[in-house]
């Protein structure tokens, strides 16, 4: 070959272009404007906003207080709903030359196929803003709830990293397969393995990119070391991050240097490699320590709680729900002012029900020693103490329900009825003292009328009917709609129809009749028809009584004490 | 190939011994061409290749032998070939649109694609294509809601982007109406004389008006190289105006005149000899390839 004229490349250049190789900065050129095209998607804004609903929906109508070490961790679950459509909108935007019938037209262009995939990786830097105002939103409306604890910024990171790695598997499977159809099913595909969890055994639960439903951790008083494996499930999303922006480039990367296949096949290994090893990391048990000491608060709370004595009650409360003391303190105070006389010592403390057979909690254990576990958990309660159950109390703003449950379990304790006997549970029934319960919890607590006016029609509940001994009658029941005191207590509708009527007389003669002869209603032969009699109105009228027709499993006993 | 001696001029496109196969069909048959600078014509039949030699002069095919070389540029090399894209602007056949850009997005997304980072030279490289090809007034509008003809004139605005020093349109006048096409060919002969232009169309008239040079691709081999007039000479004597049609002509047809217009050997009775155009040529030259 010869070669006529001065030099191999042409002197004329065009204005504005780079005359030598620029890839990087075709990479940074054309990722600004993919990610502000991510940025401005219609997709991302509908899972932003999609994912924010959610969050509220989750905190909001439900009214428990919000717990940190589960409330993080579901801001990541509704990161999984960002990241669905980021999955699609990156599939669209790497589909899109070949979609549009402009594969050809692009292939004449300097700007390679590769760069343009390493352009649409770094483009997703566009989704960063939903998804961080997704995390910044879910903590603001989380925290407007008073939450108990910290959030954990490795479990918000992590929430982040999902929405990054949906969106390099997008960008991976649009470029392979261009039709909308290729993305929608990536965005499900996403999500099926996490809606699918709760089949899989519980240490592949990690293994599925978010863990959707960490109910186990509404149980527990803290956060157990090394549980949720944040950091890990990070770096385990980061790998299949890597792993699919390595995979996308590898499919884009025809005639390319060696040089760059070699990085291009080290950082594939590298995406592999932390994948599977974060992939067994995460899946390990947890550590035996953290479950011990569970068994152990479960078993006996007051071990790990601090107590404090206010009015004669010992109030005992886990480290973290320090904040809550006096929400807990307000309606045992308004009850106790009412009594002529208190029975003895009171405790309300904070209890625990966790279930150790859950194999999200207790994976990799065997069944031997989570029956251990379950066994050495169990904790009995004495009749002076009045438990809190971690994880049901209310948001502030709802504490209605509990303040008037807590009132009705520190009346319980006031008139002597221990619900609980070694056989089960016992029903004060038609004892003075059950309705002389209610009426001093409606006085202390104040509850909503119209919730008293439905307790009677709920089912399940109030006019249902028990058997107590070889009676049948109708049950009463408050329509909470969580049991924040352990162990509950069953009413009689009778007593609550008398409690009723006692709040139509002047509570000063009510507390008139109830101080003179306090012990005598305190006593369980004492019966509704004695107490309606000293306060001079008539008995209620209840449905008769009927004799059970046959044996019923676990019936209620009469409180005899 | 390597051992062929060939004479690279960085002024010119070179292609020789150009082959590409699609399965049994033979797309290109040892294809040899100089384009210079200024706009060649191609022309030829639907089937005959066109397409396929343009996706190779852009770099987007790759034959499956023989050489192409840009400006001394060596396509098969991987830098060079990347140089030859920095210089080239390319109108594909069937161009769709990412029909939610807007217009001036699409282009400025398409400016980055040719390596022109700086941003305010982009700006003003697609302001200027814009005007070139008439569409100020849409820059803001998507390409959704651009007309067959107004998305033909985006097309070639894209390929104008960066003032290319090969420009190669495929079939760029197809769905422009008439005063477009005249637009079009006015766009054309404003670009710099020292541009390599290849153009490919069916309309004859198209390539009389604008292009110095024609190549006729018949059945994926160069049939014919040389000027509009060169091409229409290859017509002369065989071109004949009649009354009657007559069935021994190659090809005949009635003009807006009343008139036959014959192409063939011999004369119809009672015709008279008229001057061939580039029209005439082109067909004399597709059916003598034919009876080949």
């Amino acid at each position: 070959m010869t070669t006529t004229g001065s030099a191999t490349m042409s002197t004329r250049t065009r204005a504005g272009t780079v005359p030598g190789g620029a890839p990087w900065r075709a990479v940074l050129n054309l990722a600004k404007v993919e990610a502000w095209f991510l940025v401005r998607s219609p997709l991302v804004l509908a899972g932003l906003v999609s994912g924010l609903v959610t969050i509220w929906a989750w905190f909001w109508l439900n009214p428990a207080q919000p717990m940190w070490w589960v409330a993080d961790w579901r801001i990541g679950a509704a990161q999984l709903i960002l990241a669905m459509t980021v999955l699609f909108a990156a599939q669209l935007a790497a589909g899109r030359p070949r979609r549009d019938g402009m594969a050809d037209l692009y292939a004449s262009f300097p700007a390679t196929a590769s760069t343009r995939t390493a352009a649409h990786l770094a483009g997703l830097a566009g989704v960063l803003p939903a998804s961080l105002v997704l995390a910044g939103g879910g903590v603001a409306l989380v925290q407007l709830r008073h939450p108990i604890g910290t959030p954990n910024l490795m479990v918000l990171f992590a929430g982040v990293v999902l929405v990054l790695a949906a969106g390099a598997a997008g960008t991976a499977i649009g470029t392979r397969f261009p039709h909308p159809l290729a993305g929608l099913l990536g965005a499900l595909g996403l999500f099926l393995p996490v809606v699918l969890e709760t089949a899989l055994p519980g240490s592949a639960m990690w293994l599925v990119p978010w863990h959707l439903h960490p109910d186990e951790l509404g149980w527990i008083p803290g956060r157990l070391a090394g549980y949720p494996p944040a950091g890990l499930h990070a770096a385990y999303l980061a790998g299949g991050a890597v792993l699919a922006g390595t995979v996308a480039l590898a499919l884009t990367t025809r005639g390319v240097r060696a040089r760059f296949r070699a990085l291009l096949t080290a950082a594939g290994a590298v995406g592999a490699a932390v994948l599977c090893l974060t992939g067994v990391l995460q899946a390990r048990p947890v550590p035996v320590a953290g479950l011990n000491r569970l068994t152990a608060e479960t078993a006996n709370p007051i071990s790990a709680e601090r107590c404090t004595t206010a009015s004669h009650v010992r109030y005992c409360v886990f480290p973290e729900f320090g904040q809550d003391l006096s929400q807990f303190e307000a309606p045992v105070s308004d009850l106790l002012a009412l009594l002529p006389a208190r029975p003895g010592p009171l405790t309300v403390e904070q209890v625990l029900l966790v279930d150790f057979n859950d194999s999200h909690l207790t994976y990799g254990y065997s069944q031997q020693q989570v029956q251990r576990w379950d066994a050495d958990s169990s904790a009995s309660i004495s009749s002076s103490v009045i438990g809190l159950l971690v994880g049901q109390w209310p948001a502030s703003g709802n504490l209605a329900d509990a303040d008037f449950q807590v009132a009705l379990a520190t009346a319980v304790w006031a008139v002597r009825i221990s619900p609980v006997t070694g056989t089960g549970q016992c029903v004060a029934l038609n004892q003075a003292r059950e309705a002389i319960s209610i009426w001093l919890a409606i006085l202390a607590a104040h509850p909503p009328a119209a919730k008293l006016q439905r307790s009677l029609g709920w089912p399940g509940g109030s006019g249902s009917p028990i058997q107590v001994g070889n009676t049948v009658v109708s049950a009463w029941g408050y329509p909470y709609a969580y049991q924040v005191t352990f162990p509950g207590t069953q009413f009689t509708e009778a007593g609550y129809l008398l409690a009723k009527a006692m709040t139509r007389l002047p509570e000063a003669k009510v507390r008139q009749v109830l101080t003179d002869r306090w012990a005598t209603w305190l006593n369980p032969r004492t019966i509704d028809a004695q107490l309606a009699a000293a306060l001079g109105i008539a008995l209620p009228k209840t449905p008769a009584p009927v004799r059970a027709s046959g044996p019923v499993q676990l019936p209620f006993s009469v409180c005899t004490s | 190939m390597d051992e062929m001696t060939m004479t690279v001029s960085t002024r010119t496109v070179q292609v020789d011994g150009l082959s590409r196969r699609y399965g049994a069909v033979r797309a290109l048959d040892q294809v040899g061409l100089t384009l210079q600078p200024g706009i060649t014509g191609l022309l030829g039949p639907n089937g005959a290749g066109k397409t396929t030699l343009l996706s190779i002069l852009a770099t987007v095919n790759e034959p499956d032998a023989g050489r192409l070389c840009v400006f001394g540029l060596d396509a098969r090399d991987g830098p060079e070939r990347t140089e030859i894209r920095r210089r080239l602007g390319y109108l594909p056949q069937e161009l769709r649109y990412h029909r939610h850009f807007t217009v001036a997005a699409f282009l400025d997304y398409i400016a980055i694609l040719k390596d022109i980072f700086d941003r305010r030279q982009r700006a003003e490289e697609v302001a200027r294509v814009l005007a070139l090809t008439g569409l100020e007034d849409r820059a803001a509008h998507r390409i959704r809601s651009l007309s067959g003809g107004m998305r033909q004139r985006l097309g070639i605005a894209q390929a104008l982007l960066g003032r290319p020093e090969l420009l190669i349109l495929d079939e760029p006048t197809a769905g422009l109406d008439p005063e477009q096409r005249l637009r079009f060919r006015e766009l054309l002969s404003d670009l710099p004389g020292d541009s390599v232009i290849v153009l490919s169309t069916h309309q004859a008239d198209d390539i009389a008006a604008i292009c110095p040079h024609v190549v006729v691709l018949l059945h994926g081999q160069v049939r014919f190289t040389g000027t509009p007039a060169e091409l229409a000479a290859t017509a002369a004597g065989r071109v004949w105006a009649a009354d009657e049609r007559d069935g021994r002509a190659h090809l005949s047809w009635r003009g807006g005149d009343g008139r036959w217009r014959h192409i063939g050997e011999q004369p119809p009775v009672g015709a008279e000899l008229v001057t061939p155009m580039v029209e005439d040529g082109y067909l004399m030259l597709s059916h003598t390839a034919g009876a080949r």
